[in-house]
């Protein structure tokens, strides 16, 4: 399998990891929690729009 | 959203012997990879059975995916009947894990675990080597990605 995952760590962005090496264990922890609200913000949002967009379409 | 850090916390107060696993746990060791549920390792000796079911009680849990109705009753019995369940609860998505697959079970995993501080309290998580042995093991395609990064993280610490 290491030759594979050789293969696959040239895709893996080291910036990132870079970043989150420098913050604590519990810091990590809360920016995930954060992505998680961000993103269920997100897709709410296009709940909305695309209800709207319906209800729109539907009008005399 | 699951409240991962609140989970933890609850577990902890509560004097579970758990091991934190899985995704939030390759986030815990620095991955960028997102996962929506707590995977922990639980210790199945009667007295962290109760301590278990004591402590997720007022968060409802229930069988992940499964219909509702059902006569699931969150106690030891059924904790000791079965061994890995995937749950829901109010505070989020949590998977208690008897044992896992290449690792075994908490006394197993345990060994090759290290406290973390999260939300002011101390927890378990499984160490870094042994979650890229371990989900090298498994060998599921849909890994590779994971553990390339998993890989990568090791790297980058050997070298900072």
């Amino acid at each position: 399998m290491d030759p594979i995952i050789e293969v696959y760590k040239r895709d893996v962005d080291r910036t990132l990891i870079r970043e989150n090496l420098r913050l604590t264990v519990d810091q990590r922890l809360a920016n995930l929690e954060a992505l998680l609200r961000d993103a269920e913000e997100i897709r709410e949002a296009m709940r909305q729009a695309k209800s709207k967009r319906a209800a729109e379409h539907h009008e005399p | 959203m699951t409240e991962f850090r609140e989970l933890i916390r609850i577990l902890s107060d509560a004097q579970v012997e758990f091991i934190i696993v899985g995704g939030v746990a390759a986030f815990a060791h620095g991955s960028a990879r997102v996962t929506q549920d707590v995977d922990v390792v639980y210790r199945r000796t009667p007295e962290n059975l109760k301590r278990l079911v004591a402590a997720l009680q007022p968060y409802n849990p229930y069988p992940r995916g499964a219909p509702e109705g059902l006569p699931f009753k969150w106690d030891e019995r059924t904790i000791q009947l079965g061994v890995n369940f995937t749950l829901r609860t109010t505070l989020g998505f949590i998977d208690l894990l008897g044992e896992i697959t290449a690792g075994g079970s908490y006394d197993d995993v345990v060994r090759h675990s290290h406290l973390v501080e999260v939300y002011g309290t101390t927890c378990l998580c499984i160490d870094l080597d042994e979650l890229i042995r371990v989900k090298k093991a498994v060998g599921r395609p849909k890994d590779f990605d994971a553990i390339a990064e998993l890989e990568a993280i090791r790297d980058e610490r050997r070298s900072s």
